[in-house]
């Protein structure tokens, strides 16, 4: 098991390697020049250098990956491009925004998805079913602005019942008044990865009904609820672990759309303003830091299998 | 230089569009006809407002006013902030020397400013008793270190620029606590209006930082403003409250919140829901704010000029021509085209001159081609020309830029020029447009705020100018703006600039559309609105006369 561990952590090294060199070249290949945001139109040719040179981003670009990632193995993301501020700082100032609202969404998701997964596989081609299916397609399909603005005009403008913008309100320090700012962008992320795990659910619950020991429990007279909640559940529940795992990266990347339509101040919207100003030390330190967190949020999810089901340890 | 029209993108773009192009830094001054007296008295009188119903009732105080920002600040030092939200924050909490409004000066922090007879010294006398938020008195030590700093070279100030003249740095001079100098290496006019973007910075503060730009000392600026830092939760809001040892009087609200609204349409929403009290609008949204009744809409001047630039150095070469510049003119009607961009005329004046009317002997009575089909193909006829086919570069989810664009195609359509559209996203827009040697394409739409003085808009069309992006060439208007620069004589500088606007528009260098308004929504409940004068880019010029009715 440790030696597992030990050999799945050295794999993530050349993988978070490959992450950076491809995320450093393609920014590095977009068109835009982040120097071009410290010019004005009186500034003089040298002058525009001077602060390239300041920057170092006169160096070709294999010195400044190499100087980027030296440092990045100490810990250190690097400074922002426009303010200055250190990366690594700004990015954990906003990760308690959107770890909690990401998880929030994420655990909403899951406990609404597990249940209506269950039901509408067992009941495979009858209304609840369809009613399901429709819910999951029309959470994959609605634009999560629209939703969101749709949610904003309802509950903020007609019926006054929440906040419609940012993660408090001015001056006030209540874990009340943060719960009543996230209600509405945790629905409309809950609502998106609903979709996703209650089709996920659904499918494995229709391939657990057909697995012999469903038609051997219900030969020992067992009801169609007790096979679903207390046989097949556990079946189904184990690739929700996978899915937890492979939604740590979004856990910190954050939701680029909500936040920005709710003004939450979360990771996300760190990212957009980052991507707009080409300010790559931010975005490399995003990518890099959700990457790592995907990592370590799979591997987690494999440890987590081998324990929670014994079939998968004895194979490897 | 280009368009700052869509809020909803978020600061850096608007920095980029501000500050690197052509823009914002000559000052952000305007046209608005209060012109508030900074050492007034602390109670606002309650004077008949012009059109808006606002100032009826008397100046209270008390109350928060909160103004929508599309983005976090990047750096709250005036040395420093190039973009709109730094630049609306930095207006309350730093006091400017000295502000410009139709010609008419304002003396905030300074009490005088003169030239002396060679017109090579200006001796600026500071207020007495002026305060730090911290308590520490400003001096002409502040003024001096703020000068210097802006000009070392290490300290990556983009003011830089406007002391440097000719080659040569100006100089500042501690005369008395309350005096400074400042030398000019030769006769400058229009080194007066860079002044307005001196928002003097603490020496007390940033003496011993090797690098202020970086400084931790900028998380809680000391400022010398009407209002003072309190808060700020980054990606929420910055609040900043009343420092009541202001110069100006004692400001009427307790506090003043930024809050940072990203999406535009939810923004609008949170408008209407009252979590907003300041806003900026879009043409398009106006009538659903207005509807609510709740809100002064007030459109004003932003001393900018949008105009559709020719590529002269373009590949098919046909725009060096005049004749084919003068053709599309003629191909184009201007006020179909504001109604297509702006939605409304009340949005945007037209315009002919390439100086906005904020500017120093601007006239717009100079020559225009305009709406002419017939006379645009004899042009065309006579210039050689058939068979054109121009591109037009577009900046995605522009909407004024995709309105224009789509309206030139279908005029020009008419006259049997072909134009292609191409979109691209906002840094690849930007790097095709600012890039010199870019001969592949011939149109775009674009737009600039240059200030007051004429002189700043050398950059933009003599041929060696460092914003010439159209490659405009005419010797004749090079030799004008640097007559232009030296003289300093009014009435010979109002002759040379007004022959230098006709040249340009003669030669149809660029099309000029319309000098575009800035909407601001404003909650009803606030008051003393004009003494607080509204002003381009930072909404309003002294925060401090505001008051909750």
């Amino acid at each position: 098991m440790r030696q597992l561990f030990i050999k799945r952590l050295l794999q993530t090294i050349p993988l978070l390697l490959f992450v950076s060199i491809v995320c450093f070249a393609m920014i590095k290949l977009a068109p835009g020049d982040p120097v071009l945001s410290f010019v004005t139109p009186n500034m003089h040719a040298e002058d525009i250098e001077r602060i390239r040179h300041n920057l170092g981003l006169d160096r070709p670009a294999y010195v400044q990956y190499f100087l980027w990632i030296k440092e990045a193995v100490t810990g250190n993301l690097g400074y922002s491009l426009v303010n200055h501020q250190p990366v690594l700082d700004q990015i954990l100032d906003r990760l308690p925004a959107t770890a909690g609202l990401m998880g929030s969404a994420i655990g909403l998701a899951v406990l609404l998805a597990i249940p209506l997964g269950l039901v509408a596989g067992a009941n495979r081609g009858r209304w609840i079913d369809k009613l399901v299916n429709l819910v999951a397609y029309v959470g994959i399909s609605v634009p999560l602005f629209w939703l969101a603005i749709l949610l904003i005009y309802y509950f903020s403008i007609h019926l006054h019942w929440l906040p419609s913008m940012g993660m408090r309100t001015i001056g006030v320090r209540s874990a009340v008044d943060v719960l009543k700012h996230g209600i509405m962008p945790c629905i409309v992320l809950a609502f998106s990865f609903l979709a996703i795990y209650v089709r996920y659910i659904r499918s494995s619950t229709i391939g657990q009904l057909r697995e012999d020991y469903v038609q051997i429990q219900y030969a020992y007279g067992s009801t169609k609820r007790i096979v679903l909640f207390r046989h097949v559940m556990k079946h189904v529940l184990l690739p929700i672990i996978t899915l937890l795992g492979m939604s740590m990266g979004e856990l910190v990347a954050g939701a680029i759309v909500t936040e920005t339509v709710f003004s939450w101040p979360g990771i996300g919207s760190l990212g957009m303003t980052a991507v707009r100003g080409m300010d790559y030390p931010v975005i490399m330190g995003i990518t890099l830091f959700s990457s790592i967190l995907l990592i370590l949020g799979n591997l987690a999810a494999d440890l987590l299998y081998g324990i929670a089901d014994p079939r998968i340890k004895s194979k490897r | 230089m280009l368009n700052r029209n869509k809020k909803r993108f978020s600061g850096i773009v608007v920095l980029a569009l501000l500050t690197m192009l052509a823009s914002a830094c000559s000052g952000n001054n305007n046209t608005n006809n209060a012109s508030p007296s900074a050492s007034g008295t602390a109670t606002a009188s309650a004077s008949a407002s012009g059109s808006q119903p606002a100032a009826s009732g008397e100046a209270k105080d008390g109350g928060n006013l909160i103004v929508a920002v599309a983005s976090d600040p990047v750096i709250l030092n005036p040395n420093y902030a190039g973009d709109r939200v730094s630049l609306t924050i930095d207006q309350a909490l730093y006091a400017p020397l000295f502000q410009v409004n139709n010609g008419k000066k304002t003396f905030y922090l300074a009490d005088s400013l003169d030239l002396s007879a060679d017109k090579l010294t200006y001796t600026l006398k500071l207020k007495s008793g002026l305060k730090w938020h911290d308590g520490q008195p400003l001096t002409a030590d502040d003024v001096v270190f703020t000068i210097d700093k802006i000009l070392d070279e290490s300290q990556n100030s983009f003011l830089r620029g406007n002391f440097i003249i000719g080659g040569k740095p100006v100089q500042a001079v501690k005369v008395d606590d309350t005096t400074v100098q400042l030398k000019l290496p030769q006769v400058a006019p229009g080194f007066e209006a860079t002044l307005v973007q001196v928002f003097p910075i603490p020496k007390h503060v940033f003496e011993n930082e090797a690098n202020i730009e970086k400084s931790d000392k900028n998380k809680n600026p000391i400022g010398s403003g009407a209002f003072k830092f309190k808060e700020y939760k980054t990606g929420e809001y910055l609040t900043l409250e009343r420092f009541d040892d202001y110069f100006g009087g004692k400001p009427h609200l307790d506090s003043i919140t930024y809050r940072v609204a990203k999406d535009t349409n939810a923004a609008n929403l949170a408008l209407q829901n009252g979590e907003l009290n300041v806003k900026y609008l879009d043409p398009q949204d106006v009538a659903t704010i207005q509807a609510t009744g709740n809100f002064e809409i007030l459109p004003y001047s932003e001393g900018r000029l949008a105009y559709m630039m020719y590529n002269h150095n373009s590949a098919t070469g046909a725009l060096a021509k005049k004749e084919v510049r003068e053709a599309i003119g003629y191909a184009l009607n201007r006020e179909e085209l504001i109604q297509v961009a702006y939605a409304s005329a009340d949005y945007a004046d037209p315009a002919h001159s390439f100086l906005t009317p904020d500017v120093l002997y601007q006239t717009n009575d100079v020559p225009t081609y305009d709406n002419d089909v017939a006379k645009a193909k004899e042009l065309l006829k006579t210039a050689g020309v058939s068979n054109l086919k121009l591109r037009f570069i577009v900046q995605s989810g522009n909407k004024v830029q995709e309105a224009v664009s789509l309206y030139v195609q279908q005029k020009l359509k008419d006259v049997g020029i072909t134009v292609e559209l191409s979109s691209m996203d906002a840094s690849a827009f930007v790097a095709k447009f600012t890039d010199p040697k870019a001969t592949d394409f011939d149109l775009v739409v674009s737009g600039y705020i240059m200030g007051f003085d004429p002189d700043a808009y050398s950059m933009l069309f003599t041929s060696d100018g460092s914003s010439n992006y159209s490659h405009y060439n005419n010797p004749q208007v090079d030799a004008l703006f640097k007559q232009g620069a030296g003289e300093g004589d009014p009435a010979k500088r109002e002759a040379i600039y007004k022959d230098a606007q006709k040249i340009v528009a003669e030669d149809a260098a660029i099309y000029p559309i319309a000098y575009t308004k800035t909407i601001v929504a404003v909650d009803k409940r606030y008051g003393g609105l004009d003494q607080a004068v509204l002003k381009p880019v930072v909404i309003f010029e002294d925060p401090s006369k505001l008051y909750l009715k």
